[in-house]
């Protein structure tokens, strides 16, 4: 059924619908509305589910680690400071094998405190073994984490599901929500492959000496690369259903594109009218739209831009000391590639600052007249910096 | 643990087995065990009985298996119960922390119940030996050395001069320290191990020789029976009589009178027994002993209550001669002083010129007594002559051994001292005919109760109590931490009031319920009683329960070697040692 | 205490705790009370690494290792999804020492007896942060050294008084308890699992390893620290009713500390203030359960 919702409530929509069994819960902005509607629903019993008020992010994962190591279906969803408290458990949980759901939307990290849009928060997390799906609209944050469910599941490994602060979390959208027998069918409940059972007694997460540790975090990678697979049935079962298809990435006129651009979240939306207006203006350019994060796609990026001569990588994060983490990403992915595309890398939009079409432009005038990058990453739209004396 | 290793094929930090592969025993550098001890009361006692052991049953309730502890190296518990000077409890580890332990009262009450009940006594019994024995005088010493013969398999006849078997228990003793059917008791209960003792039959040099044709051993514990001379002129006047003669009369059933006043000469336990005899008599007692209260030999219970009962004592007088003036007597005594000390008691000398005398109607001597006949005395010099703590053995190149014990060979002249040199007896002489005489001493050495002299009937026959280690516990060795003080039990006695107007027992019984809680004051000293402590604060569960007679065993392939269990057993029932590489 | 309960056992030999530790007495005696319908989660700590390395596991429980500072709220997440399972039986027991307590453990124990989680929190205290070899937490008493309060530096600040903290949340049985004192332990421990809601024990657990004493004597300190006054054996229901459950023999503080090496630096001047100290807090207790008017 058709509804307007913000991504929030989208977001809302899927873990009630996927009948999570326990929610824990701490604000931030600009996630809280999820967690807020999630305990009306508990609370008027739309969902049947247990709602920890926990006491902070970190403890909201610890709660989770627990839950989901009893064997039930848990959820949580956070942003900017208190993903990055969360990080120690991040790793915790996908080092335990647990198919944790978490909706993280994307906010600048303090100082000076800032609540809209950046992505080095959820970035600055790669590492710690989580899938990552960045979502463009409220559809996609509702399929998306209906899918998280089922991926998840399928190889034991946690899975954030990221949204724009803001523009994609309070924006209001045409949603179509599904029924829940249609759900149903999609996504089984939970049956844990493990779990804490007085019935047979073993400990998890004990001391690991390196004559096993190694092999265990083999595993973690192994599941990691099994998981692109999985993305895909997933993905293909879902568009059976719901008719809804995404892909890992999604190509939009690539085929026959010299310059590429590459974007995450929202800004593939602004990109996509600059696209109509370059092409209208002849300019072969595309767009690649890059959806799974963690594993990273490594093959369909390789596919998908082997026609290009040049990519530019819209990067709203940093890796001080580096460039741009897309950027980075995107380069390691080519460079083994014998005949591959340069990588321009720009930096916009930090910190909540608006991506407009005309700074998309610029972007594109400046890697089609460059030959090659001036810096690792370019920084767009500064301004000049007065400093106060 | 159940899981089986990756059932989910997930290799992930999930246990599958428990820690029982990693044999934590070989960390240990001290090794603790079971190591029961000596308690310091059995050691002290006489005849070594188990004193913490017959404690402990009492406190379960289990007053047979107590009474039987008793019997495996006392035949007279109803006996020693009433009489015995308990030793004992001078040693007790718990009077340090509180009161001594109430385990004289304790016997007597095991004694009482065994009567009350009808109890028969499992008591082990070696198999039939081929020698025959005559026991000489069914005092304390005869009958103990038959008890003990007996129980080693030997077939015993005792030959007692008078009508009822006893000596000093029936003759010499009060009704009201000794009631009869309590000493029946207990010598019945011989008599059905199968010993026979055959009254009104006394044993002169030639019944003797003729009894030595027939016996492989002859033990002689005839007793002392004849009175010592005061050495004053005048003492062979009639008013002048021996106190165990009076003793003796009104065991046969007599009651002499004694009106006036009687004085009583001496300071031991018969003295006092006249005095006290006499003031149920219903004369009065005037007791005269040449050195101090203090000093006196008797049992310090039985001075108070003399002197409650009115007999008067008079200190530091000595006889000096005894007349006649009209129908009274007059006794000279000579007044003494003290001249410093000897033994832990004063040393007297006469305080030249000062005498004084007395008016009196009687004179009963207590002074001490000897051998009625010489050859009750073990021969002096005789070739094949042995000298044990408490015998005296003499075996020639012909006939049968000659064994000599009770008051004629023992310097303390008691009921529990008769007990051991009877047990001592039987212990020498079963090791002389399995062994030989040279190995009596070595024998007797390993069934010492802690340091001995005291031994043990049951580690002589290879009981459980020889794997005690003979260590004597010490108070400091005892965690006190659980116990808490309890007033010791009040024995009750009847008042003097009524004391006074009969022979009736003095003491009363007390109820098993006063018992078992007298009885759980003991701290069991050395012996374990399955409090558990080791098994509750083992940190390795490492103190397995199991059925054998420790109740429990340390499992050695994971003990650390803490010492946990040593140091919280209240009993000091456990040892600790450096490990054995 | 019924044969049953004392009679089985939770924990197996082989386990890696130093000889002498009394959180493995703890951990017996609490599990022999809680039974096998318990689910166990494990924070940082000594007890961490006594379970064994993988493969190996000394409980016979189910066990969930959780970082250090998580053991409130890994709980609170057990909890609910037993009882999203309608596993009503289940024990969840928090196992945590000292620090993940009393430090960075205290905001998620705060928040999870805040929202009065139904579950146990027992805090075997060593007193120091043990596991990682001896450095002062603020369980860490008056007077000790450890190895970041060495010299002169012996730690000048008093225990943080973690039960009044838990009694301050108003949750439905807060406990102390000793080891020494084994009846009293189980009793206790019987006690929180029959009661709905927080409950939180508070046991004294001796390190032989931490406070230089020689390993037998374990359980006679955890009996002195009871008997001296310094650690009071006593309840507190719904943060309100004290119960003193033990009027100790009132033995002089002195008498604890010679026998321990973490102490030996202390003179007298210094016993005689522990000692005033201990009277006041003593008093305070006493007021507090209404027995002194």
């Amino acid at each position: 059924m058709k509804r307007v919702l913000e991504g929030s409530h989208a977001v809302a929509e899927a873990v009630r619908l996927a009948k999570v069994q326990v929610i824990s819960a701490y604000p931030i902005t600009p996630q809280t509305h999820i967690v807020e509607i999630l305990s009306e629903y508990c609370t008027k019993g739309m969902l049947k589910a247990k709602f920890l008020r926990v006491e902070s992010e970190h403890s909201c994962m610890a709660a989770l680690i627990g839950a989901e190591s009893t064997g039930v279906r848990a959820f949580t969803a956070t942003s900017g400071q208190g993903l990055t408290l969360m990080h120690e458990l991040l790793h915790w949980a996908s080092g335990a094998r647990l198919p944790i759901v978490m909706a993280e939307v994307n906010r600048a990290l303090a100082p000076g405190w800032n609540i809209w849009v950046d992505q080095t928060d959820s970035l600055a997390q790669r590492d710690t073994g989580w899938i990552q799906i960045y979502c463009e609209d409220g559809q996609e944050v509702l399929d998306s984490t209906l899918q998280a469910f089922r991926l998840a599941e399928a190889v034991n490994l946690p899975v954030m599901i990221i949204l724009d602060a803001f523009y994609l979390s309070h924006t209001y959208e045409p949603v179509d929500v599904p029924s829940q027998e249609e759900v149903d069918q999609f996504l089984p409940p939970f049956v844990p492959k493990f779990q804490l059972d007085t019935a047979h007694p073993c400990g998890f997460g004990p001391l690991v000496p390196p004559s096993d540790y190694m092999e265990m975090r083999y595993d973690i990678a192994m599941s990691m690369e099994r998981a692109l697979e999985r993305f895909d049935e997933i993905d293909t079962a879902f568009a059976a259903q719901f008719n809804r298809r995404y892909g890992p990435v999604q190509a939009i006129e690539c085929e026959d594109a010299d310059i590429v651009f590459i974007t995450t979240g929202t800004v593939t939306s602004t990109c996509r009218l600059v696209l109509q207006d370059l092409r209208a203006k002849g300019e072969k350019v595309g767009i690649l739209k890059l959806r799974l994060f963690r594993p990273f796609p490594v093959e369909q990026i390789r596919e998908r831009l082997k026609s290009a001569k040049k990519v530019a990588v819209v990067d709203r994060n940093f890796s001080f000391g580096a460039s741009g983490i897309f950027t980075q990403e995107v380069r390691a992915a080519l460079c083994n590639m014998s005949d591959h595309p340069t990588v321009f890398g720009f930096v916009a939009g930090i910190g909540g600052r608006d991506i407009t079409p005309e700074l998309l432009e610029m972007i594109y005038w400046q890697t089609k007249n460059s030959d090659v990058p001036k810096k690792e990453s370019v920084w767009m739209g500064l301004r000049e910096v007065k400093n106060a004396d | 643990m159940n899981q089986a290793k990756n059932p989910n094929s997930l290799f992930m930090p999930r246990t599958y087995l428990t820690t029982e592969s990693n044999k934590t025993g070989s960390w240990r550098f001290l090794c603790p065990r079971y190591d029961e001890k000596t308690s310091p009361c059995s050691a002290t006692c006489p005849a070594g009985e188990d004193i913490a052991r017959i404690e402990m049953l009492t406190t379960q309730g289990l007053f047979k298996e107590a009474w039987e502890t008793i019997l495996r190296e006392n035949p007279f518990p109803s006996v020693c119960g009433r009489v015995c000077f308990h030793p004992c409890e001078g040693q007790c580890n718990r009077r340090e922390f509180d009161t001594a332990v109430a385990i004289h009262s304790l016997e007597r009450f095991l004694a009482d119940t065994a009567i009350r009940y009808g109890i028969k006594p499992d008591v082990e019994k070696r198999s039939s030996q081929k020698q025959k024995i005559a026991v000489i005088g069914a005092g304390p010493a005869g009958l103990s050395a038959a008890w003990f013969l007996s129980m080693l398999g030997y077939n015993c006849h005792v030959f007692e001069a008078s009508t009822e078997a006893g000596g000093v228990l029936r003759w010499g003793i009060p009704l009201y320290r000794l009631p009869l059917n309590a000493l029946r008791h207990d010598i019945h209960q011989i008599e059905t191990r199968g010993i026979t003792i055959y009254t009104g039959k006394p044993v002169s040099p030639d019944v003797l020789e003729i009894m030595k044709k027939d016996y492989d051993a002859i033990f002689i514990g005839c007793g002392h029976r004849r009175g010592m001379s005061m050495n004053v002129p005048g003492e062979d006047l009639k008013e002048v009589s021996e106190g165990l003669d009076l003793l003796r009369k009104l065991r046969e059933g007599e009651m002499p009178s004694c009106p006036g006043v009687s004085a009583i000469i001496g300071g031991g336990n018969t003295a006092i027994d006249v005095s006290r005899s006499v003031v149920r008599l219903g004369g009065k007692a005037l007791l005269l002993y040449r050195r101090r209260r203090q000093d006196m030999p008797a049992l310090e219970l039985e001075v108070e209550m003399a002197l409650e009962e009115g007999v008067e004592l008079q200190e530091l007088v000595a006889p000096a001669a005894v007349t006649r003036e009209g129908d009274q007597v007059v006794l000279t005594l000579q007044e003494m002083k003290i001249a410093g000390e000897e033994g832990g008691r004063g040393r007297v000398v006469p305080d030249e010129g000062k005498t004084r005398k007395v008016r009196i109607d009687r004179i009963f001597k207590a002074i001490g007594a000897q051998a009625d006949e010489p050859w009750y005395q073990p021969p002096a010099g005789a070739s094949g002559l042995l000298r044990l703590s408490h015998t005296v053995l003499v075996r020639g190149n012909l006939g049968p051994v000659m064994i000599f014990g009770g008051d004629l060979t023992n310097e303390t002249k008691s009921v529990v001292h008769a007990v051991a040199s009877g047990k001592q007896a039987a212990m020498a002489l079963d090791t002389l005919f399995q062994e030989g005489l040279e190995a009596i001493v070595p024998k007797l050495e390993t069934c010492r109760v802690g340091e001995g002299p005291s031994l043990s009937m049951e580690i002589y026959m290879g009981g459980e109590r020889r794997l005690r280690n003979p260590h004597v516990v010490r108070y400091e060795e005892i965690n006190t931490d659980y116990f808490g003080f309890i007033p010791r039990v009040t024995e009750p006695r009847l008042l003097k009031e009524e004391r006074v107007q009969s022979f009736e027992e003095i003491d009363l019984k007390i109820s098993a319920n006063l018992a078992m809680r007298e009885s759980e004051r003991c701290f069991n000293c050395g012996l374990c009683n399955q409090c558990d402590n080791c098994f509750i604060f083992c940190p390795d569960t490492s103190v397995i329960r199991d059925k054998d007679h420790q109740g429990r065993h340390i499992n050695y392939d994971y003990c650390k070697g803490c010492g946990l269990c040593v140091v919280e057993c209240p009993r000091n029932a456990m040892s600790l040692e450096e490990e054995k590489s | 205490m019924p044969t049953e309960i004392m009679d089985r056992e939770f924990v197996y030999s082989g386990h890696v705790g130093c000889p002498g530790c009394g959180a493995t007495i703890a951990m017996r005696f609490v599990l022999k009370a809680l039974g096998e319908k318990t689910i166990m989660v494990l924070p940082a700590c000594c007890w961490s690494v006594i379970t064994g390395p993988y493969p190996l596991s000394a409980l016979k429980i189910p066990v969930i290792h959780a970082a250090f500072e998580t053991g409130g709220a890994t709980a609170s997440g057990v909890r609910a999804a037993l009882d999203m399972q309608g596993d009503t039986d289940t024990t969840v027991l928090t196992w945590a020492g000292d620090g993940g307590t009393f430090d960075i453990g205290f905001q998620a124990l705060s928040g999870a007896v805040e929202r009065n989680e139904n579950f146990l929190y027992v805090c075997y205290d060593n007193e120091a942060y043990m596991n990682t070899g001896i450095q002062r937490s603020s369980s860490t008493p008056y007077g000790a050294w450890t190895t970041t309060t060495t010299g002169q530096d012996w730690k000048k600040l008093r225990k943080k008084k973690i039960v009044e903290v838990l009694v301050a949340h108003r949750i439905p049985y807060v406990a102390t308890a000793s080891i020494a004192f084994p009846d009293d332990l189980l009793r206790k421990t019987l006690k929180a699992k029959e009661t709905k809601g927080s409950k939180f024990l508070h046991i004294y657990a001796s390190c032989p390893t931490g406070w230089r004493i020689p390993s037998e004597m374990s359980v006679k300190i955890a009996r002195m620290a009871v008997q001296t006054n310094i650690f009071p054996l006593y309840e507190v229901e719904d943060g309100r009713r004290y119960i003193i459950n033990y009027k100790p023999k009132e033995y002089l503080v002195r008498e604890y500390f010679k026998l321990q090496g973490r102490f030996k630096h202390l003179t007298d001047h210094d016993l005689d203030q522990i000692q005033q100290m201990v009277n006041e807090d003593w008093e305070l207790l006493l007021n507090k359960a209404g027995d002194r008017v």
